[in-house]
C-alpha cells in the first residue's frame, strides 16, 4: 500500500468506516468506558450508548441558556459517586450550588478555575484533563480561534485520562475541523445536533425527552406558554 | 559483626569552597598550600608550598587562591551526614574531613557489601565529591586503612593486624613525638610495632598511644558520638558552569528534591513548604517558595509544583548554583490514595489543586458550597476552601432553580410594558416569593421564569420595594 496512506491510517485519529471503534493498528479509538447520558433518545444515537470518557467532547452553542449544562447534569450526578474533582474552567457564571445539591451532586467536588488569559486557560484545561483526579472537566474555551494543534493537545490529554471532558465553544467553530471524538451543537432549547461522532451516526437532531429529567418536577418546557401574569399586576399569592 | 566504612574527603577544603572546578584553584592555610586541584597538581603544586612558589609555578595562568574556611567544611560535612543517613542510621563525622558509617547492620538491606559500596560511590560522585574509603571493624582502623591503596583498604577478608602492617606510622600526626622516637629506633610501619609486646610499647610510648592502638584493633570499645538528623533540611547544587536557560535547572532540581524526599522518608517527616534559592553568577540571590495544600514527602509531586513555578520564572542573570531549604518539618501521617478507589486515580486530590494554584494564583481557584439562607446569592458560597459544615444530602422537591447564578442581579430594561434582556422576555412561570434578611437589608422579591427570544430560560425577579426588575440566573 502507498506508504503515505499507511501513515495516515496508522494515526490514532483516523477513523475507518469498516472497523467501528477500532483503528488500523488495532487500538481502540477511545476507552471502552462510556457513561450513560441519562437521556434515552441521546443514548440511542451515541456510539456505545453514552458519553465517551477519555476523549474530548465539543459542545458548540452561542450563549449559555440553551440547556447545555442540563445535558450533563445526570452524568455529573453519577460521577459524583467517584469522589473526584469536577472542574469548571472559565465558567461564564457561578454554578448555583443549591441546585447541584438538589440534583445529588456533591458540591465539595466542584472547583471553579478562573484563568487570566488564553494561554492559562489552555494550560489549566490540559492539566485537568490529564490529571487522574478529575471525574469531569468542563472548559469554556469561548469564541476564540483555536489552532488544530492546540485542540489536538487537549484531545491527547483527555485520552490519557478517563474523565468526562467537555469543551464549550461558539457555534462558528462548527465550520472548522476539530480533533474531538464527539461534537455537538445546540441550536434550540434542549435540541442537540450531532455534528461529528467518531465511528457513529452524524448530522442528527436529538431532542431530550421531558419526562426523564426530574420526574417529580414541572419541566421548563412543560410550563404554560405565554406570560403567567402581566408584570404590572401584583400576584395575589405566592409560595415562598 | 560491626563493620565501619570510613569516607575520607581529602579535598574537602577545596570541594567546600570551589564551585566551578575549572582553572587553577589552590586552598591556602597560613600562606601555605593546603589543597590543590588537578590542574594545580599537574603544574607541580604540592601541599605545603608557599604562595610565592605557587605563583612562580602558575606563571602566566590565572590562579585562584582561596583561604581555608573551616565553617564551610563543617557545613559540607553536615550535609554529607544527612545524605549518608540514607545509607545507615549509625554514623558520625570523624576528625575534620571524614565520615564513619557503620555498615555491618545494613548489608542485608543492600544485598551485600559490593552493592552498598557502589551505592555510596555513585551517591558521592553525583554530589561532586571524591572520597577515599576504608573498611574495618573499628572506626580508627577504617580511617587508617583509608590511606592504603584501594584494594587493601576494602579487603576485609584478611586479619586486621595483617592489613594494618604495611601502613606507615607517619599517618599518626597526633602522636608526632612518639612517631619520631619510634622512627629513630628503626620502627617505620604498623607491622613493626604490632609485633612488640603491648606492655613494653606502653612503657616506651605512653598510655594515650597504647589506648589508640587498642581501640583501632578493637580490643577496647571506642566511644562515638551518634549523628542525629537536624530538624531542618538544606542542600545545594553547584553547576560548575553558567546556567542561562530554565530547562537546564531541572535535573538539579530533581536531584535536590530526591535528596529532600529521601531525607523526609528516613526521618518520617513531611513538609508543606519548600524554599528554592538561585545563586547568580553575580552572587545575587533569588528566593522562590513553593507551597502545597497538604503536607507530604512525594518528590514527584514537589517536582511538578516546582516546574510550574520555574517554567514562568525569568532568570535575571545566569545561575551558578541552586539551594533547597525546608524549615518547617512535621512528623505527619501518610496520606495515600485509596487503593480501592474506583477507576484509576493515581495521585491525591490535592495534587491538581496545588498545580493550578501555583501557576494561576490562590484567587483563581475556588470551591463552592451551599449555605442555609433564603436569598439565592447568600445560599451560594464561593471561597478558597470547602465550606465547613455545609448542609449535606440532597434536598429533593425544591422549586425550579437555575444552573448559573449571576454574581450580581442585573437590572432589566423595559419597553412598552415588555421586559427586555438581549431581546424580548416573556414570563412563563411564577411568581415565587423570597423574603429575607429583614434585620439588615430587607429583601422581598417575586421570582419568575422568563423565556427569551431564542428559547433560553432566565430566572428574573421583581424587587417589590424598589419596584424594578432584575435578572439573576440562567437555566442551562
Amino acid at each position: 500500500m502507498n506508504e503515505a496512506l499507511q501513515q495516515i491510517i496508522n494515526r490514532r485519529d483516523t477513523w475507518r468506516g469498516d472497523l467501528p471503534g477500532l483503528a488500523a493498528n488495532g487500538e481502540r479509538h477511545w476507552h471502552e468506558d462510556t457513561l450513560p447520558t441519562g437521556y434515552s433518545t441521546l443514548d440511542a444515537q451515541l456510539q456505545h450508548g453514552g458519553w465517551p470518557l477519555g476523549s474530548s467532547i465539543e459542545l458548540l452553542s452561542d450563549g449559555c441558556g440553551l440547556g447545555s449544562m442540563g445535558l450533563f447534569l445526570p452524568a455529573m450526578e453519577k460521577l459524583s459517586a467517584e469522589g473526584r474533582w469536577q472542574v469548571f474552567i472559565a465558567p461564564p457564571f457561578t454554578p448555583y450550588a443549591p441546585l447541584l445539591r438538589a440534583r445529588g451532586i456533591d458540591t465539595g467536588q466542584v472547583l471553579l478555575v478562573h484563568p487570566k488569559n488564553r494561554e492559562d486557560l489552555l494550560w489549566a484545561t490540559e492539566q485537568a484533563l490529564r490529571s487522574s483526579t478529575c471525574s469531569a472537566v468542563f472548559s469554556w474555551l469561548g469564541a476564540g480561534d483555536y489552532r488544530y494543534a492546540e485542540l489536538r493537545k487537549l484531545q491527547l490529554a483527555a485520552a490519557s485520562g478517563d474523565s468526562l471532558g467537555v469543551l464549550f465553544r461558539a457555534s462558528d467553530a462548527a465550520a472548522n475541523h476539530a480533533p474531538a471524538g464527539l461534537r455537538l451543537q445546540m441550536r434550540a432549547y434542549r435540541q442537540v445536533h450531532i455534528l461529528k461522532q467518531r465511528g457513529g451516526n452524524q448530522h442528527l437532531d436529538v431532542s431530550l425527552p421531558a419526562d426523564e429529567d426530574i420526574p417529580d418536577q414541572p419541566q421548563l418546557w412543560e410550563l404554560p406558554a405565554g406570560p403567567a401574569r402581566s408584570p404590572q399586576v401584583q400576584p395575589a399569592f405566592s409560595f415562598a | 559483626m560491626k563493620l565501619w566504612l570510613c569516607l575520607r574527603f581529602e579535598r574537602l577544603p577545596l570541594e567546600s569552597l570551589d564551585r566551578a572546578g575549572t582553572g587553577l584553584v589552590v586552598v591556602l592555610e597560613r600562606q601555605r598550600v593546603l589543597c590543590a586541584n588537578d590542574r594545580a597538581a599537574e603544574l607541580g603544586i604540592r601541599p605545603g608550598m608557599g604562595v610565592a612558589t605557587v605563583r612562580a609555578l602558575a606563571a602566566e595562568e590565572p590562579c585562584q587562591l582561596l583561604e581555608r574556611d573551616r565553617e564551610a567544611e563543617a557545613r559540607t560535612l553536615q550535609r554529607l551526614c544527612c545524605w549518608a543517613y540514607g545509607v545507615t542510621p549509625t554514623l558520625f563525622s570523624y576528625r575534620e574531613d571524614c565520615l564513619q558509617l557503620e555498615v555491618g547492620g545494613c548489608l542485608a538491606l543492600f544485598r551485600g557489601l559490593d552493592p552498598l559500596l557502589r551505592e555510596v560511590a555513585s551517591g558521592l560522585t553525583g554530589r561532586g565529591f571524591e572520597a577515599r574509603m576504608g573498611l574495618a571493624p573499628t572506626p580508627a582502623a577504617a580511617w587508617l586503612l583509608s590511606h592504603a591503596d584501594s584494594g587493601a583498604a576494602l579487603d576485609c577478608g584478611a586479619a586486621l593486624e595483617e592489613r594494618l602492617a604495611p601502613l606507615p606510622l607517619a599517618l599518626l600526626a597526633d602522636f608526632s613525638d612518639t612517631v619520631d622516637a619510634l622512627r629513630r629506633a628503626g620502627l617505620h610501619c604498623f607491622g613493626d610495632i604490632l609485633a612488640l609486646p603491648p606492655t613494653a610499647l606502653a612503657r616506651r610510648c605512653g598510655a594515650a598511644f597504647r589506648d589508640f592502638l587498642q581501640r583501632a584493633l578493637g580490643r577496647h570499645e571506642e566511644p562515638s558520638a551518634d549523628f542525629q538528623p537536624p530538624p531542618t533540611f538544606s542542600d545545594e547544587y553547584w553547576f560548575g558552569y553558567e546556567v542561562r536557560a530554565n530547562e537546564e535547572l531541572y535535573p538539579a532540581l530533581q536531584m535536590l528534591l530526591q535528596s529532600l524526599c529521601g531525607f523526609l522518608r528516613n526521618t518520617q517527616l513531611q513538609t508543606g513548604e519548600i524554599h528554592w534559592q538561585l545563586v547568580g553568577m553575580d552572587h545575587s540571590l533569588r528566593e522562590v517558595t513553593v507551597r502545597s495544600s497538604s503536607r507530604h514527602s512525594d518528590w514527584q509531586n514537589w517536582y511538578q509544583l516546582t516546574r510550574v513555578r520555574f517554567e514562568r520564572l525569568a532568570l535575571a542573570s545566569s545561575v551558578e548554583g541552586v539551594a533547597l531549604a525546608c524549615r518547617e518539618l512535621v512528623s505527619g501521617e501518610l496520606e495515600n490514595i485509596d487503593l480501592f478507589a474506583p477507576r484509576k486515580q493515581r495521585e491525591p486530590l490535592a495534587g491538581l489543586l496545588d498545580r493550578l494554584r501555583n501557576r494561576l494564583g490562590l484567587q483563581a481557584v475556588l470551591a463552592i458550597g451551599c449555605r442555609d439562607e433564603h436569598l439565592p446569592e447568600l445560599a451560594l458560597y464561593t471561597g478558597y476552601d470547602r465550606p465547613a459544615g455545609s448542609p449535606a444530602g440532597a434536598v429533593a422537591g425544591e422549586a425550579q432553580r437555575p444552573f448559573w447564578l449571576m454574581p450580581e442581579p442585573q437590572p432589566l430594561g423595559e419597553r412598552n410594558g415588555q421586559l427586555r434582556w438581549q431581546g424580548r422576555l416573556d414570563l412563563v412561570y411564577g411568581p415565587e416569593r423570597i423574603e429575607d434578611n429583614w434585620w439588615r437589608e430587607p429583601a422581598c422579591r417575586d421570582y419568575y421564569i422568563a423565556r427569551g427570544q431564542a428559547g433560553q430560560y432566565y430566572w428574573v425577579f421583581r424587587d417589590r420595594r424598589a419596584r424594578r426588575w432584575f435578572i439573576h440566573g440562567i437555566f442551562a
